[in-house]
């Protein structure tokens, strides 16, 4: 529940948000962990009363070990962040492969293959028109000409080729990994 | 490659086609920007004798401090092994840009390196300097109070040169330094290498 409040009131990616407060927190607890060594510091300087001043100074490394752990704490996020990353970036990687495989085996064009991965970005005819400086009537051509290369009804169709693919419980059709290898 | 068209590329990572690398994680960050407004509240703003000017100077100490520890303790880019202090490293690195070389440090350049240490250096001077004018031991020292003036002038030089420094870069490579200082993200051009 309580989650749930924080999360409406600072939306996003919760790994993000939980870097931003390790980082916040950490700077504050640097800045009352300064002022409070100085303190000691000069303190010592005055000649301050010993049993208060070793109080003082027990408090102060205390205060500097939360903030190592901190530190660390907020080094294994942003690892753990960038791990994840990478991953998404091989599985993109993946993804342009069997896109790339599918677009040999239909023998698109190079004009097609532009128009087909915008049409798998989610971009309508107009847009895609739009973006590459063509007609809508030369991108409507190309993505029927693509729809008929792939043997598919539309859209939709062209889309869910690649889910089937990469979703499939059984190892990637042969000649799919072939024609990305190639 | 499935198309040219820019901003298309799928696979991110491709050798030399324009990408965007994470380098600068947040606290680097929220460090940067603190200790440059500490720098100019004191610089400017504070007056030398108040307290406002003690507690902005503390403040810089322990941000500095902070990074100093996260060189040893950070990630990746923040750490000391990413860029360390290479006197001959730099002088290869100014030669490099002389021959025209663009390639792309993904951390400090060698010479942007020496000017992290030098800036972080002067800084704890200053700080610690200027403590010591306000102890019972160095009060009136005028030694303490000469060494606090002259790196503070040395500290201008620096962040001069500091900030001459990122606009050549910049332009030398096309790969926008004040805004990766920012975002933590460096948007590395077509056709450049990283190093």
């Amino acid at each position: 529940m309580k989650k749930r409040i924080f999360e409406t009131l600072w939306p996003g990616d919760a790994d993000v948000r939980r870097a931003k407060i390790l980082t916040a927190m950490i700077i504050v607890q640097v800045l009352c962990a300064t002022f409070f060594l100085i303190d000691v510091v000069l303190d010592f300087d005055a000649g301050g009363h010993p049993t208060h001043l070793a109080l003082e100074t027990f408090v102060a490394v205390v205060l500097c070990l939360g903030i190592w752990v901190l530190m660390i704490e907020l080094r294994a996020l942003l690892v753990r962040m960038e791990q994840a990353r990478q991953g998404l970036r091989v599985a993109r990687g993946e993804l342009a492969q069997v896109i790339d495989s599918f677009f040999d085996r239909w023998g698109l064009t190079s004009a097609e293959r532009d128009v087909g991965l915008l049409i798998l970005k989610g971009f309508d005819n107009e847009n895609i028109a739009r973006i590459r400086g063509r007609a809508v009537g030369t991108v409507r051509a190309q993505s029927a000409s693509i729809y008929a290369k792939a043997g598919v009804d539309g859209r939709a169709q062209l889309i869910s080729v690649f889910f089937e693919e990469l979703l499939a419980n059984d190892p990637p059709t042969g000649d799919a990994r072939q024609a990305a290898s190639l | 490659m499935m198309s040219d068209m820019p901003g298309l590329n799928l696979a991110e990572g491709g050798r030399d086609s324009a990408r965007l690398v994470r380098v600068w994680d947040p606290l680097v960050r929220v460090i940067h920007w603190s200790v440059l407004l500490g720098v100019l509240l004191n610089a400017v703003i504070t007056d030398p004798e108040g307290d406002l000017h003690e507690i902005v100077g503390y403040a810089i100490l322990g941000l500095v401090v902070l990074r100093l520890v996260w060189g040893f303790l950070g990630v990746q880019t923040a750490r000391f092994t990413a860029f360390p202090p290479n006197p001959r490293a730099a002088l290869a690195h100014a030669g490099e840009i002389l021959r025209g070389d663009r390639s792309v440090h993904l951390s400090h350049n060698p010479l942007g390196a020496l000017m992290a240490y030098n800036i972080w250096a002067t800084l704890i001077v200053i700080c610690i300097s200027g403590i010591m004018m306000g102890t019972v031991r160095f009060f009136g020292v005028e030694w303490v109070e000469e060494l606090h003036e002259l790196a503070f002038n040395w500290l201008m030089v620096s962040v001069v040169l500091h900030v001459g420094g990122v606009v050549l870069d910049q332009r030398r490579t096309g790969v926008a330094l004040v805004k990766a200082m920012i975002t933590g993200i460096k948007n590395i051009p077509d056709g450049i290498s990283t190093k």
